[in-house]
């Protein structure tokens, strides 16, 4: 019985496993000509879609979203770039405020790019390779096959407790547990594959197109070094970047960066990456997003993307967002390091508003009392309308004269 | 356990307490029958769809559609019977679309607060129960309905939220067969629940919540047994509606 309950198992899986990326041995294959405007077809895939149709509905008019003009179409041209006009016709994207590193796609063709991925990237090459892979999930229609694998799944397992639960028998009871963690281990298994499927897909994107098709691999290479800057600040061991977990959704970082390294075009060098186009566009927003992502409380991965936006150079914004991730922490010695990077930015700038703020508090808070206040009254003069105008005068007033 | 385990295969599956309360209308408020107020509708939620064999939700376009539609007739026909007059709210954009989402997701949060902490007796929360405030329904979306697209010309908002997921043939099969085997299976959720906001104040007056009605959406027929159900004990009921078969 339990060699049968396997087999039925596996057959839930085998019949439309998307095709596993073969090894990298050569570029990912260019995509064929885009069929069109597709509409759904069967009951299935038309439910989808008409589910998602409402959930956009919410999204557009969802607080959460950016709707600058200048920002949405230049987010537009970098995917039409990395995808191609005719696909890029099927595709809403929205830029949502969530400081994290991700981004999704409906089966009705809706976008979700999260604020914390824009802050990731360099360029507009490694947005490419993101914003393709989320394509390919589309074009392959990703989330209808998962929602027949999980249905095909859960019917089995449903027929199999009640049949197991009827049987009473302790062997059944053991096969029940195989078939239950086979399935399940198989879902996932499943979902990892499309998503090694969907790094094909937009790998073969990038090759088509003019952007450098390398970088891909290296938004992962990113994504490691940050996650182990992360673990080093909580002194943690880092997490394995080699090895999946049974029911991890993506094939492990460390794989994907490999095979999507030998997935590039090779006449990568001679590409476009855009990495000072997408700094003049992230310019105005790099503040914004940069004070949500030092709110995660994630010490060592804000301080890893802040030092790497600051490699081509330091500037005020990024010295003011290094001094607000150290105030907040909050130590001591933390408050110190905090005075100098404000003090920093406000030699770069001097009308830097923040700049005074957190300097000032800074400095009071490490006894440094006059120059402190000092700052604050900058601060004040400033911004003299600033929301909290009236909870700085209290304190001057608890450090002194007031005025 | 392995009845707990066939309880999370089927974990679509909400089971409501029997001792739950359904209907709740804040003290003091009276709607009489032929009072001539107008009520604004803004636009149901509705999904309709199959349940698998499993338990999961296979949402049905179709269904949806034809619900959506019908369910709106039914509105109409009703209130017009009670005297109020019945307004779908007006299409927006901008920035009245975009309070209209917040205030239809806050109602939503209040009306699962209300079901939660309200219609469960026991559940109640210490602030709901302390100063004699134990049998009280004192709830409130905030004055600042009033500025929602539509609400000048209007007294009340009805909001309305509808899930229903019809039972596969395969979970049909699955409910008889372990049924013989004396484990029970449930198949098809319908849920719903109404609310009456005052547009003046944002206080809730009225809610009225089931997870388990009947009426088949899909039908006209159904429909108006649907929101018969969904709008019982609705303040100023002349009579309540002849219950279909």
């Amino acid at each position: 019985m339990r060699l049968a309950l396997a087999a039925a198992a596996a057959l839930a899986f085998a019949p439309a496993a998307p095709a596993a990326v073969p090894k990298p041995a050569a570029p990912a294959p260019l995509p064929a000509p885009y069929s069109g405007a597709y509409q759904p077809q069967g009951v299935d895939e038309i439910g989808l879609w008409r589910m998602s149709d409402e959930q956009e509905r919410a999204l557009a008019n969802s607080p959460l979203v950016l709707r600058d003009e200048a920002l949405n179409a230049y987010v537009r041209k970098v995917l039409c770039s990395a995808i191609g006009a005719d696909r890029c016709a099927s595709v809403r994207p929205y830029i949502v405020r969530l400081p994290l590193f991700n981004a999704s796609m409906t089966p009705n063709g809706t976008m979700e790019i999260y604020t914390g991925l824009l802050l990731r990237v360099r360029s507009e090459a490694e947005l490419a390779s993101v914003l393709g892979h989320e394509f390919g999930h589309f074009e392959k229609r990703h989330t209808l096959e998962k929602f027949k694998a999980k249905r095909r799944g859960t019917d089995l397992l449903s027929w199999a407790a009640v049949l197991t639960s009827m049987s009473g028998s302790a062997q059944a009871y053991r096969s029940f547990n195989d078939m239950q963690l086979s399935v399940l281990g198989g879902l996932a298994r499943y979902g990892r594959d499309q998503e090694r499927e969907a790094d094909l897909m937009g790998l073969g994107y990038l090759n088509q197109g003019h952007l450098r098709a390398t970088a891909a691999s290296r938004v992962w290479r990113n994504f490691i070094l940050e996650q182990e800057a992360s673990a080093a600040a909580r002194g943690l061991s880092k997490p394995d970047f080699d090895h999946v977990a049974f029911f991890a959704s993506h094939p492990a970082s460390g794989e994907r960066a490999d095979y999507l390294y030998g997935l590039a075009a090779p006449d990568g060098a001679d590409r476009d990456e855009g990495a000072d186009r997408y700094a003049a566009a992230l310019a105005p927003w790099l503040p914004m997003f940069l004070d949500d992502q030092i709110r995660l409380n994630d010490f060592g991965a804000s301080d890893f993307i802040i030092q790497r936006l600051a490699e081509p150079g330091w500037t005020a914004t990024l010295w003011r967002a290094r001094g607000d991730l150290f105030r907040l922490r909050g130590a001591p010695r933390d408050l110190m390091n905090a005075a100098d990077f404000y003090g920093k930015a406000a030699a770069l700038d001097p009308s830097m508003a923040e700049a005074q703020r957190g300097l000032g508090l800074s400095l009071i808070k490490t006894g440094r009392t006059t120059e402190g206040r000092d700052a604050l009254k900058h601060y004040l003069a400033l911004q003299p309308a600033a929301p909290d105008a009236a909870m700085i005068r209290m304190t001057l007033n608890a450090t002194g004269d007031g005025q | 356990m392995w009845r707990v385990m066939l309880a999370a295969a089927a974990l679509a599956v909400a089971t409501p307490a029997a001792a739950q309360e359904r209907t709740a209308v804040r003290a003091g408020f009276e709607l009489p029958a032929n009072s001539g107020k107008t009520i604004l509708v803004f636009r149901p939620s509705v999904s309709v769809g199959a349940q698998s064999t499993g338990g999961m939700f296979e949402p049905n376009a179709d269904w949806t559609d034809s619900a959506r539609k019908n369910i709106d007739d039914a509105l109409l026909a009703r209130q017009a019977s009670l005297g109020n007059r019945v307004v779908m709210a007006p299409e927006s954009y901008g920035e009245d679309a975009r309070r209209v989402e917040e205030y239809t997701k806050l109602f939503a949060a209040v009306s699962q607060a209300v079901i939660q902490y309200q219609f469960f007796v026991g559940n109640r929360l210490p602030t709901k129960k302390r100063d004699n405030k134990a049998g009280v329904f004192e709830w409130s979306l905030g004055e600042e309905v009033g500025s929602l697209p539509g609400a000048r010309e209007a007294d009340y908002a009805l909001f309305l939220y509808n899930k229903d997921a019809y039972g596969s043939t395969g979970r049909k099969l699955l409910q008889f067969a372990a049924a013989l085997g004396g484990v029970g299976v449930t198949s098809g959720e319908h849920a719903g629940y109404a609310g009456l906001v005052d547009l003046r104040t944002g206080n809730l007056l009225w809610l009225n919540a089931d997870a388990q009605m009947g009426g088949d959406v899909r039908e006209a027929d159904g429909a108006i047994k649907r929101v018969g159900q969904l709008l019982e004990e609705f303040p100023g009921s002349a009579a309540p509606v002849a219950a279909q078969p």
